[in-house]
């Protein structure tokens, strides 16, 4: 299958002399269309510094990242705005939602800042598969952990991206909903076939994955794939 | 569902109403600070619009008319030609008769004219009540001339005016017209002329239909020509007298259109423009600083914004769209709010100006004000819009840890005392600390200026200046410009003035005769003369005087002026010789009196200021004044009150010296001149009675006496001063509230964005007292360096600037910063008070609720 990421020599530096942090050391990378990636590791091992750069939140030291057929350090920061928002789905571990939005205003956001009209019976659908179609008009500070969360994955799927990046999505979920929340995921994936790459401390949720990366001090160690079902 | 049936979701324009209103406090401030910004704009905008109106008005009224052009003779079928012509507006015409040369109107010149009804609206002379005189036998007249006749100002009133058709033979016959009042208009104070319409019937029966005749006035046709539009009158008179065929006809264009007019009205508004700048800068410290703020508390916002997507160019959006948000309520109130206080200011600036005083609401001020205001705060807000719009989304999402790692090793680094962690929180944001600061700092240095600017100024030396004496009464024709003084006029009889020198209470009196002669000068006078005036004194003097260096040029030539005698004693002798009027020389009182003696009047300069060489006859020299010699005691400075006045009637129009001598000496050289000016001082419990007794004297006796008061003119003063003394503080008052609320802006958002802080501070263990003397502390610490910096400015600004600026004039420089000593307390107030009240506010919410918080 054709890779949809492709990670090549990717640095990421901090600091200077002394304080140098080498958060990323070499990363090569090549992600397929469709698949479900974990990545795990040690607590600072650079793994939310390597989802920032495949989501062009950040600028590399050294090294390319393509999605598709762009190289991300081509593009400015308003064209990375933009195609963050249209390529890219984000779901971060403390949720990110805007607190002056409602529940549906958060999800059809990114969809809007671009302009666009979200597609009502994709987005509808999304949002009766994660259970939130009695919350739509609730602010996100009512809503509990969990609903939060469920927001943030409608949000990240309701513009259609291709890749979805989640930093450690389940973090503040006990393990029950934990696991639903990742079988949701699986199962939005599958239903989309969206490509997404998540990290994880949860050994438990990343064996839920196709494969897994195990990321230690910047560098890959170990890699484990397993055929899909 | 219903809700994705919903109409178009725009998300920033839902994020900008909704932050909007979620940040209510803020923009409080925000719009309040725009508003204030709009509202100081306005006024300035108004005085300065108003002054320039009510300065063109008053130019207007100086020259008698508003038409752009006049002709002094044309002939009625050119007038016709004119009027035809496509950029003629309207054309307005005059025959002239003669000057009315009633008794009553003698120091006013009331010309007898018939004028058409454009002729009259352009000369501020058209009826405003009754109408323009259409029977030979009507008048119209304004109420200067119906006052100085002593007639009431109702129609159907008989008037008689006296008038002769040949002004240059004074034997000609008089004529005397009896006329109806059939119309009366307010006059025009500014000009030395009134008009006093008749009918076209009368006048062509007085003229006898011969117009413009060489040499006399009787049947001078005049026209004032009115164009579409105030720019190149010259050229475009040319091209309308070319189309028209009437090229060699002489016209003149009205003084108040000319360039330089628009130069003096800028000179005049300057200060108006200099405020304006002042306030920009005001208003960009306090609107740069809510913005700088807020965007500083909300960078986490922006940067989640960012990770979802949102581009630079909309996160700026946002921002410039909170920022339109504020306008939309500031200016609005601001432009009205303005507006009002010009009205009420305007009287007190115009009033100096000495016109009338016309609140303008020419829409230039709105839109100019409002245009200002908005681009105040669009530059305020620039450069925050481009630090939210450049935040780095992952920083952002970092915010927090970042922030709290820098802060634990701070605090180690200043051990644990409350008074070092306060003082490490202030520069924990230099910038805004600094801004603060600076803004604070600047409001508190204007109120030190303008109070010590406005405190310099010295009503007594002032008045000293202005008047001599408790009353000062003239001959009628002593100010009379036009036809020159009468030095044997009756006004100041002896009944009149032995009444008053025996007035019960009189403290002192003085006496002041004039004459006025040919006199050769001596060399030595010539020679100073010379000396004195340089090229720059005489192009100084030749930029608002053009005749003056000619008329020089011309005596010392021919070594010739007009020379004045006054004859003092009393009041003004002593007022004169006093020694801070002596440019030279000294007086000695009693050697004077004895006659031998003459003082010479000096250049209007400042006493103290030494020259060289003063333009007049050398100290200790002898001069010849018709026939006798005088040794030169003294030099003085021309005094107002002794030495204004006009010319003897019939001097030649040549370049004048001023002598005093004694008055004894003065009487018996010239027995025949009249008392010309008399000046008496009472004590305070007469006052009332002689100023009643002075009312009732015009009134009943004479209604064309000159009298001035010493209380009058001080209250006229006092009035003014005192209301220009209320802008200055008015302007600094609002900078100072500017200062004052960024000063709570900053605290209250410096505590409000700290809530998360300030509860993880509590949880590990702070007490809430620690925490609110902490940010006591800080409060204290703004306030304690605010006015270090204040006094020390405050010190070099009252020390060296107004020192400088108010030295001379009538001014006393005090070194004074009572405004800063009366804020140091309100101010430390200030800066305990609002912390308290923060952290009443925060105790409201659970340490738990404000750690959840985002
Ligand atoms: N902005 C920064 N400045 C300096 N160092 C940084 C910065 N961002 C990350 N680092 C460093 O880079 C390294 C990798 O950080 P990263 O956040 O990627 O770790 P992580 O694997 O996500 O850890 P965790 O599992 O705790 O989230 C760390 O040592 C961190 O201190
Ligand atoms: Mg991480």
């Amino acid at each position: 299958m054709e890779a949809i990421l492709k990670v090549k020599g990717l640095k990421k530096y901090y600091g200077k002399g002394e304080a140098l942090v080498k958060a990323l050391d070499g990363i090569d990378l090549e992600i397929e269309r469709g698949r479900f990636t974990a990545v795990i590791g040690t607590s600072g091992s650079g793994k939310s510094t390597l989802l920032n750069m495949i989501g062009g939140l950040d600028i590399p030291s050294e090294g390319s990242v393509r999605i598709g057929s762009t190289e991300l350090s081509k593009l400015n920061s308003e064209q990375s705005a933009v195609f963050r928002r249209k390529q890219i789905g984000f779901i971060f571990q403390n949720y990110n939602l805007v607190p002056v939005l409602s529940v549906w205003e958060n999800i059809i956001f990114p969809i809007s800042l671009d302009g666009r009209r979200p597609d009502m019976d994709f987005v509808m659908q999304v949002v009766n598969m994660l259970g939130l179609s009695q919350k739509l008009d609730s602010l996100p500070n009512h809503l509990s952990g969990g609903q939060q969360q469920r927001v943030a994955i409608a949000r990240a799927l309701a513009g259609k991206p291709s890749i979805i990046l989640a930093d450690e999505p389940t973090g503040n979920l006990d393990s029950k909903t934990s696991d639903d929340v990742i079988h949701l995921l699986k199962m939005t994936g599958k239903e989309f076939n969206q490509t997404i790459v998540m990290i994880t401390h949860n050994p438990e949720i990343a064996q839920m994955a196709d494969r897994i990366i195990r990321i230690e001090d910047g560098r890959i160690v170990t890699e484990q794939g397993r055929q899909l079902a | 569902m219903n809700k994705k049936d919903k109409k178009t979701f725009h998300p920033i324009l839902v994020l900008n109403r909704r932050t909007f209103h979620k940040n209510r406090g803020r923009n409080l401030v925000a719009a309040l600070a725009v508003s204030m910004t709009t509202i100081l704009f306005t006024t300035l905008f108004t005085l300065a619009q108003s002054m320039s109106e009510n300065l063109v008005e008053m130019t207007f009224r100086q020259t008698g008319y508003d038409a752009q052009v006049s002709f002094k003779s044309i002939d009625p079928e050119a007038v016709k030609k004119l009027a035809a012509h496509p950029d003629v507006k309207e054309v307005g015409t005059s025959i002239v008769l003669g000057l009315a040369e009633n008794k009553e109107l003698a120091g006013r010149q009331v010309e007898i004219r018939w004028g058409s009804d454009a002729y009259a609206r352009h000369s501020f002379a058209a009826p405003t009540t009754g109408r323009m005189p259409e029977a030979s036998n009507e008048v119209a007249l304004d109420r200067i001339t119906l006052k100085r006749l002593g007639i009431p100002a109702e129609l159907g009133e008989s008037v008689t005016l006296e008038w002769r058709k040949d002004l240059t033979d004074s034997e000609a016959d008089c004529i005397r017209s009896d006329f109806v009042l059939c119309g009366i208009f307010e006059g025009n104070e500014s000009s030395y002329a009134s008009m006093s319409w008749v009918a076209r019937t009368y006048a062509e029966e007085m003229t006898g239909g011969y117009y413009n005749q060489e040499g006399i006035i009787l049947g001078q046709y005049m026209a004032q020509v009115s164009l579409y539009s105030d720019r190149n009158i010259e050229s475009m008179m040319g091209q309308i007298l070319a189309d028209t065929g009437l090229s060699d006809l002489k016209y003149g264009i009205n003084l108040a259109y000319s360039p330089e007019m628009g130069a003096t009205a800028l000179q005049q508004t300057l200060p108006m423009y200099l405020g304006m700048i002042l306030v920009f800068i005001a208003g960009y410290l306090i609107i740069y600083n809510v913005f700088q703020i807020s965007v500083t508390t909300d960078v986490q916002f922006y940067g989640k914004l960012k990770t979802l997507g949102m581009t630079e160019r909309q996160i700026k959006k946002l921002i410039y769209g909170q920022s339109g948000r504020l306008c939309a309520i500031g200016i609005p109130a601001g432009l009205i709010l303005g507006w009002l206080l010009g009205v009420v200011l305007v009287p007190a600036f115009t009033g100096i100006l000495g016109g009338n005083n016309k609140v303008s609401l020419n829409p230039v001020i709105f839109i100019g004000s409002a245009a200002f205001a908005t681009l105040t705060v669009l530059i305020s807000c620039m450069r925050p819009a481009r630090l939210a719009g450049k935040v780095s989304p992952v920083e952002a999402l970092r915010m927090n840890d970042a922030d709290s790692r820098s802060r634990k090793t701070k605090k180690r680094k200043n051990s644990a005392s409350l008074g070092g962690m306060a003082w490490a929180n202030l520069w924990r944001n230099k910038k805004r600390t600094v801004i603060v600061i600076c803004s604070l700092t600047l409001s508190l240095v204007l109120l030190c200026g303008f109070y010590a600017k406005n405190a310099a100024f010295d009503m007594e030396k002032y008045l000293s200046y202005l008047m001599i004496a408790d009353f000062e009464l003239a001959d009628v024709t002593s100010d009379d410009y036009i036809g020159g003084y009468n030095p044997l006029g009756s006004t100041l009889g002896s009944s009149l003035t032995e009444h008053l020198e025996s007035f019960e209470g009189l403290e002192a009196a003085g006496h002041l005769y004039t004459h006025q002669f040919l006199w050769q000068m001596d060399e030595q006078t010539t020679e100073n003369l010379r000396s004195y005036y340089t090229p720059e004194v005489l192009s100084d003097w030749g930029s608002y005087d053009p005749d003056g260096p000619k008329e020089l040029q011309k005596a010392v030539d021919s070594r010739t002026v007009s020379a004045v005698v006054y004859g003092l004693d009393g009041i003004p002798l002593e007022a004169a010789t006093q020694p801070q009027y002596l440019l030279d020389g000294s007086f000695d009182k009693e050697a004077f009196a004895k006659g031998g003696y003459v003082l010479a009047v000096g250049p209007a300069i400042e006493a103290g200021e030494s020259y060289p060489v003063l333009p007049a006859p050398s100290t200790g020299s002898r001069i010849e004044l018709e026939g006798r010699n005088y040794t030169v005691m003294a030099v003085v400075c021309p005094l107002s009150p002794v030495d204004d006045g006009a010319s003897e009637k019939g001097a030649p129009d040549s370049m004048e010296m001023h002598f005093i001598l004694p008055s004894d000496t003065f009487r018996t050289l010239w027995p025949e001149n009249t008392l010309r000016k008399l000046f008496v001082d009472v004590d305070d419990e007469h006052l009332d009675e002689m100023q009643g007794w002075l009312d009732n004297y015009t009134k009943d006796v004479d209604s064309s006496l000159p009298v001035e008061s010493r209380k009058t003119k001080a209250e006229q003063y006092e009035t003014e001063v005192r209301s220009s003394a209320v802008m200055g503080n008015a302007v600094s008052v609002i900078i100072a509230m500017v200062g004052v609320l960024n000063f709570i802006n900053s605290m209250v958002t410096a505590i409000v964005s700290r809530k998360r802080e300030f509860a993880m501070i509590q949880s590990v263990g702070m007490t809430k007292r620690q925490l609110c003397s902490l940010l006591i502390y800080e409060g204290l610490y703004y306030a304690a360096i605010t006015l270090a910096v204040s006094f020390l400015v405050s010190s070099f600004l009252v020390g060296i600037v107004i020192r400088a600026m108010t030295a001379g004039g009538f001014t006393t420089f005090r070194f004074t910063l009572l405004p800063l000593a009366v804020c140091t307390p309100v101010l430390f107030i200030f800066a305990a008070l609002i912390p308290f009240l923060c952290f009443k506010n925060l105790e409201r919410q659970s340490i738990v609720e404000r750690l959840r918080m985002e």
